[in-house]
């Protein structure tokens, strides 16, 4: 990790860990179709509205700091996307899934289902092209699968498999379905197992983050 | 909204030719010239240059210099059994097949038929794919006399082509361009020119004929002994202490273009532009005049999985006044 050299403007695209995963399975799903843009790293409370100098320096303190390179890790980038709302928008979309964490014993399973606040001027909604659930590491569940979105692109990636390391796995579904595992030597000395799990609403970009314990039975 | 879908005018791929020095110094002049003190089984047929003393941890190979003869004259027979097969007929017949793709070839200098030359093949991680023409310039010393041998790429209007590629003759001259003071196209008085100019094998071919009229360099050609032919041209070269010659390649890219329209990306769910839980924007002002800064580009699959990223160096303001528009390149 180091400080990108700011004095140009200059763009370092590298894969992630997701995309080395795809690009060496060699089905076609490796396919760059769409872009999204994030503000990862800035801190609008250094936005001042209240600058002496006027509105030109209200964010001098965002626009000239230097950038870090940037993770590989697709769980750890790209977190907090910009969207395109309407003009006047004075409330951002927020998601609600019941849970502020997850603790889930062994073999136990779960079904969460989320919903949308503040987005289309409503109150709540579920949103018609879903949420993309990201587990950090898909060791933790035997199952680990969206349902309620079955368009062929979203179908493909459910039934999509991966093995062998603690990579992450991405799912699309209204609601998400999880087993945790019930292998007992992925704990080793340990009583529990830690992930993180990542929910972004497809349609408004909003996005929630919370800690996942699977605890061991035994 | 925050995915937004690539059309596909938005990408491009660019092949680009890249040159450079091929020296590990990274300068255009290689100056200084090392061979390996401990001796190999090889040294009959090439000996490797460094840019240092061989022993040092820095040191890397620049190019390796071989001599051949078609009557195998200059080294020792194989077998006394055998006569006239010797490395330097091995090393004859090597680069005869390389460069002719004959067995039947000789090696032509312009117009002048030789039987032996010397050879300096560049190596592999300085010239990346080829050497690039009009860049090669070599000083070799015999005695008190020195010759600055180039190729003649700048003089002609069309390339010419053996087996191995494109084919340019050596000459007096520096940059591409003859000396005319022996001869107006920069050839040696009556042996042809001093060698060829193989950029698409890397590969240097030296006329003994030419280098022994002008300068006196002249091999050992005596059959079933040990000429040191190879250490021969590296004191002259070494003497001269002057090898110029620059690396090409060509680099083929992937650039995407990412559009951000007025409209778009002008809010963000980042949680410091959010206050408190209920999702108000952090400042009134961002209700009507929103600015986001962006700085981070994600590069996403039809399912949503983020396959590459490019950050920038510096935040980008958007709000609704402005568009932006990021070339990304994708290098992997």
């Amino acid at each position: 990790m180091g400080y990108l050299n700011n004095t140009a403007v200059t763009v370092d695209a590298i894969l992630t860990a997701k995309g080395r995963e795809l690009l060496a399975r060699g089905d076609g799903s490796f396919r760059i179709t769409q872009f999204a843009l994030s503000d990862d790293e800035i801190d609008y409370t250094l936005y001042n509205p209240n600058q002496p100098s006027g509105s030109a320096f209200y964010g001098e303190a965002i626009e000239n700091m230097p950038l870090l390179e940037a993770f590989p890790d697709e769980t750890q980038i790209m977190k907090y996307k910009l969207v395109t709302l309407p003009r006047g928008t004075a409330r951002m979309p927020v998601l609600d899934i019941g849970y502020s964490s997850i603790t889930i014993k062994q073999g136990a399973s779960l079904a969460i289902t989320p919903q949308t606040l503040n987005y289309l001027s409503q109150t709540a909604l579920f949103e018609s092209s879903g949420y993309t659930f990201t587990i950090s590491d898909v060791r933790l569940f035997n199952s680990f699968t969206g349902v309620g979105i079955n368009t062929p692109d979203v179908q493909a990636l459910n039934q999509s498999t991966t093995i062998g390391t603690n990579v992450s796995k991405t799912v699309v579904g209204t609601t998400l379905n999880l087993s945790a595992t019930t292998v007992n030597t992925l704990f080793g000395s340990n009583t529990a197992l830690t992930a993180t799990l990542q929910v972004i609403g497809r349609d408004s970009g909003a996005r929630l983050q919370i800690p996942v314990t699977v605890t061991k039975n035994n | 909204m925050s995915f937004k879908r690539l059309d596909p005018e938005d990408f491009l791929v660019s092949v680009d030719s890249i040159t450079a020095t091929a020296w590990s110094t990274n300068s255009p002049t290689l100056t200084t010239f090392f061979t390996s003190s401990t001796t190999s089984t090889n040294d009959s047929y090439y000996k490797n240059v460094y840019q240092t003393a061989s022993t040092l941890s820095s040191a890397a190979v620049q190019f390796a210099i071989a001599y051949g003869n078609s009557k195998g004259s200059g080294s020792a027979n194989y077998n006394d059994l055998v006569p006239g097969v010797s490395p330097t007929r091995t090393v004859y017949g090597q680069y005869r097949n390389l460069v002719y793709g004959s067995e039947t070839a000789t090696f032509i200098f312009a117009t002048v038929t030789a039987s032996d030359f010397w050879a300096i093949s560049v190596d592999r991680a300085r010239y990346k794919e080829h050497l690039l023409k009009g860049t090669f310039n070599l000083q070799i010393k015999s005695g008190s006399t020195t010759i600055n041998l180039t190729d003649n790429s700048g003089m002609v209007s069309t390339d010419t082509y053996l087996d191995c590629g494109r084919v340019y003759q050596i000459i007096s001259g520096s940059n591409g361009v003859a000396n005319t003071s022996i001869n107006a196209n920069g050839y040696s008085l009556s042996s042809g020119s001093y060698g060829l100019f193989l950029p698409d094998i890397a590969t240097i071919i030296l006329n003994p004929l030419a280098l022994s009229q002008s300068i006196a360099l002249e091999p050992s050609r005596t059959s079933d002994s040990e000429g040191n032919n190879i250490t021969r041209l590296f004191a002259a070269i070494s003497g001269a202490a002057s090898f110029q010659v620059n690396s090409e390649e060509t680099v083929t890219s992937d650039y995407v273009f990412v559009r951000a329209r007025n409209s778009e990306f002008n809010y963000s769910e980042n949680p410091s532009f959010i206050s408190g839980s209920t999702g108000d924007v952090i400042f009134s002002n961002f209700i009507n005049s929103p600015q986001t800064y962006m700085t981070t580009v994600g590069f996403y699959n039809d399912s949503s999985e983020l396959l590459a990223v490019a950050k920038l160096s510096k935040p980008l303001v958007k709000d609704f006044t402005k568009e932006a528009l990021i070339r990304v390149k994708l290098d992997f």
